[in-house]
């Protein structure tokens, strides 16, 4: 219920923005394979910042961040585990 | 040491107890389109070029502008939770009209961008334009596009019914300071589809654009 | 029920009992109309219709199975062809999966109990548990659907490529309705969850819970993070099979395997789902009826947590000798041998709880302790499968469908039955015959054992499974085992005659009548709306038992 103040909003919506731009203008730079772990790093923060701030998690209890991550984790796992047989098939 | 059941519980827990739930169900989200980014892992570590070449012709303009879309959307559904829960219910229902129209915007530009792609034969089961040897693999990447983003669009249009359900709920003073859970939960859903995009666009737009 | 059996001393002094007041004034008196029940947001009248659902499921699953059992009575295909046989093994392994055994203890007992066990007035959300029945029925509906339109045959696995671009029968119906009933499955999870964590009576603090509430809400976790994998993975099925396109097709360079990943990634978590529900029956009947505190009661709530997470990282075990590779498989067993661990420790632990315990045999007892040794069973011929070259030669006979039928009918099933006998009298308020509860559970029990034994020497001995016809020196076997099943069948059969009959002509139960411990028993049976009229007394500890006691005063 603690409404969060205007700027932080705000603010959160121009690093979005940054981020975005970033990523996009990084496509263009020949990264040699490094272009897609950048993009999906770049990803990551502009989904923990929708998550810290626009979703509150930042300000939640424990109980609500392990819901939050619990899903992430277990697709991790899923994903993970079946690279043990994708990557040592062949 | 005896001890008594609870007496009803007061608003604050109520909304507690919604959040965790809406939680929940956004890991089962999570978990849902995962499926999803699972394959497209599987798949693209078995055919890189192929998926490099195929993924030069989505519409990165369109993309690119769909991306800011969601971005904002999600400022104004915040700002729209917040303006409610500090008693402004006028600039809420604003906010939450603005959600709904970059929401609609949204699905306007991936409407005719899934025009383009079908004019541009890129419908794997529909005169599917390329050639071998990258015929295959391309097909596999446009078949994950048209379902992964087919899926979003599914999932942000069950948002754009409950944002719609919320404004008429606020305009009708259903939802005020007091009650705002039911629209902290659709918004908790909304940054979840917005979510699910920031993810899609760098795997479906940025393959290989150098 | 009190007059054959030793009786505990009475619950602790100022520990409300709830006395036998008119079945009318309870939640099963506040409505009479089909409309309240099709329309209650009560969580105890909503597991009644999900009871009602699941047991005409049952049926219709065993259905299936005893046309399979008598065609199996002789070596030729000579009762149904082999597409028709196909079809009959499919419906049952989806009818018995998803319509009876995942739901089965959570939408019914876990519905019914986990608020009274809390000291709950109802779960978090009771219009989404209504919800959730709607949604059971109409995935339900779709799938009578399918099947009455011709069935399926590509087994309940539905294994690509044959279910997306070889088999010409109601895929796609089929996998609809569990599409929707798996939602169903999501929300009832979702609700038990919350319901756990935020609305606990005051003093209800986690280590005072009943073992069953950790049980479920073990299996609720299991159901929120599996179930949506196996809900995407049936839509990208669907669309490969409309669209003859998908990452499944080996003629596209896709992969079937990565359905495999997928789908057993959902569906070994899922006999999690099926089993844990059933050991948090078990804890609560052996407790009862040894009127002993259950041995090592944290050993038991980390080992159901241990179970679920366990259990997620296991599932590749069932693909052993589907071109995974070696590594792979190598992984999975060794993490398939770690999840047995937590198992063996729950076995051992009733055990020691039985130990100087002032046993008695009322039914679910004898239920209690036909699913801890059945299960024990059933999990050590896990062992056996778990090892990647036993199993090369052991999996897709019916060793693996002995394995796992020993777990799911002779384990979860008999805790079932333990759950419906034990919570009977609380929820109708009426006692049952115990006589002939006890002669039913006999039945079963050697019904069970005589139908499933004989499977695991057929499947040693390379009997395949989903075949319709077999070798013919396998025949013996194959007809003990078709007799184990019509006892079995008529041990089923019973509870069918005699609970009915109690409804109307059993003895009016009192609140506690098996003078058990845990909050449910402190109210009237049947409960009323409310679930408790004076607010529960949360013991300090729980299985606050004594045998000695106990002991004396039945002078056994």
């Amino acid at each position: 219920m603690k409404a969060a103040s205007l700027r932080i909003y705000i603010g959160t919506w121009v690093a979005l923005m940054v981020l975005f731009a970033l990523t996009l203008a990084s496509s263009f730079v020949p990264l040699h394979g490094f272009n897609t772990a950048v993009n999906v790093a770049i990803a990551v923060a502009k989904a923990a910042l929708v998550a810290l701030i626009f979703m509150r998690l930042r300000t939640s209890t424990a109980l609500v961040r392990l819901a939050a991550v619990a899903g992430l984790a277990w697709l991790l796992i899923l994903i993970g585990l079946s690279l043990t047989d994708f990557l040592s098939r062949y | 040491m005896s001890t008594h059941a609870t007496a009803e519980a007061t608003e604050l827990d109520e909304g507690e107890t919604a959040t965790f739930g809406m939680w929940v169900f956004l890991a089962t989200e999570v978990l849902f389109f995962g499926v999803l980014f699972f394959a497209y892992v599987m798949t693209r570590l078995r055919y890189p070029e192929e998926f490099a070449s195929a993924g030069r012709h989505t519409d990165l303009t369109l993309g690119s502008i769909n991306t800011g879309v969601l971005l904002t959307s999600s400022l104004a559904i915040a700002l729209a939770v917040r303006s409610v829960s500090l008693g402004a219910a006028r600039a809420g229902a604003w906010l939450l009209v603005a959600t709904l129209a970059l929401g609609a915007v949204f699905l306007g530009l991936k409407s005719l961008e899934y025009w383009h792609d079908y004019t541009e034969h890129l419908v794997p089961w529909l005169d599917f334009a390329f050639a071998p040897p990258e015929r295959n693999g391309a097909k596999l990447f446009f078949y994950l596009y048209f379902v992964m983003t087919g899926a979003h669009a599914v999932h942000l249009i069950i948002g754009l019914s409950l944002v719609g359900f919320m404004l008429v709920r606020l305009w009708r003073g259903r939802i005020d300071a007091a009650s705002v859970a039911p629209l902290e939960v659709t918004a908790l859903y909304w940054h979840l589809v917005d979510i699910i995009w920031i993810f899609l666009y760098p795997l479906l737009y940025l393959v290989s654009r150098t | 029920m009190n007059a054959t059996s030793v009786s505990s001393p009475p619950a602790p002094e100022g520990v409300p009992t709830g006395d036998a007041r008119p079945i009318e004034q309870s939640y099963l008196g506040a409505g009479s109309s089909l409309w309240s029940w099709l329309t209650t947001v009560d969580h105890k009248r909503i597991a009644i219709l999900y009871a009602v659902a699941i047991t005409a499921f049952f049926f219709l699953g065993g259905a299936a199975a005893t046309l399979m059992r008598v065609e199996l009575v002789t070596p030729r295909g000579d009762l149904v062809s082999a597409e028709t046989y196909n079809k009959l093994f499919t419906a049952h392994g989806m009818i018995m999966v998803w319509f009876f055994l995942i739901p089965s203890i959570p939408t019914t007992f876990g519905n019914f109990l986990i608020p009274l066990m809390i000291g709950a007035r109802d779960l978090a959300f009771p219009r989404l548990n209504l919800m959730s029945w709607y949604v059971y029925i109409a995935g339900a509906c779709i799938t009578v659907a399918a099947l009455i339109a011709g069935g399926v045959d590509t087994g309940w696995t539905f294994y690509t490529p044959f279910s997306t671009m070889f088999s010409s029968s109601y895929v796609i119906l089929a996998i609809a309705g569990v599409f929707v009933v798996g939602f169903s499955s999501i929300l009832t999870g979702l609700n038990f969850i919350v319901t756990v964590h935020r609305l606990r009576a005051p003093g209800m603090t986690w280590f005072r819970l009943p073992l069953f509430v950790w049980a479920i809400y073990a299996t609720s976790v299991i159901l929120v993070l599996a179930t949506p994998v196996l809900a995407m993975t049936l839509v990208l099925l669907l669309v490969e099979r409309v669209l003859g396109i998908g990452i499944f097709d080996p003629a596209l360079g896709g992969d079937p395997l990565l359905f495999q990943h997928l789908f057993w990634f959902y569906s070994h978590p899922a006999v999690y789902i099926m089993v844990l529900p059933a050991m948090g029956v078990a804890s609560e009947v052996i407790t009862c009826f040894a009127h002993k505190p259950v041995f090592g009661y944290r050993m038991m709530a980390y080992a159901i947590l241990a179970i679920a997470t366990i259990g997620f990282l296991v599932w590749g075990h069932h693909m052993f000798v589907s071109g995974q590779s070696v590594y792979a498989g190598a992984t999975f067993s060794l993490l398939s041998y770690l999840v047995a661990i937590p198992s063996a420790i729950k076995v051992f632990n009733w055990t020691a709880t039985l130990y100087k315990g002032s046993i008695t045999f009322e039914a679910p007892m004898l239920y209690a302790l036909g699913f801890v040794g059945l299960f024990m069973l059933g999990g050590l011929t896990g062992l056996f499968v778990a090892a990647l070259a036993l199993d090369v030669h052991l999996t897709d006979t019916y060793f693996v469908v002995a394995h796992f039928h020993y777990i799911m009918v002779g384990g979860s099933v008999m805790a079932y039955f333990a759950a419906i006998h034990y919570w009977w009298p609380k929820i109708t308020g009426r006692c049952y015959s115990e006589g002939w509860a006890r002669f039913a559970a006999v039945i079963i029990f050697v019904g069970f054992n005589l139908t499933f034994f004989p499977q695991f020497l057929l499947g040693a001995g390379g009997m395949p499974r989903r075949y319709h016809e077999y070798a013919p020196e396998f025949q013996l076997l194959n007809v003990l085992s078709s007799a184990g099943a019509s006892i079995l069948a008529a041990g089923y059969l019973l509870p069918l005659l005699y609970l009915p009959w109690s409804l109307r002509f059993g003895a009016r139960a009192s609140g506690n009548p098996w003078d058990a411990r845990g909050l449910e028993w402190q109210t009237a049976s049947p409960p009323p709306v409310e679930n408790f009229e004076t607010p529960p007394v949360v013991p300090e500890r729980p299985y606050d038992y004594r045998p000695q006691a106990a002991a004396a005063e039945g002078g056994a």
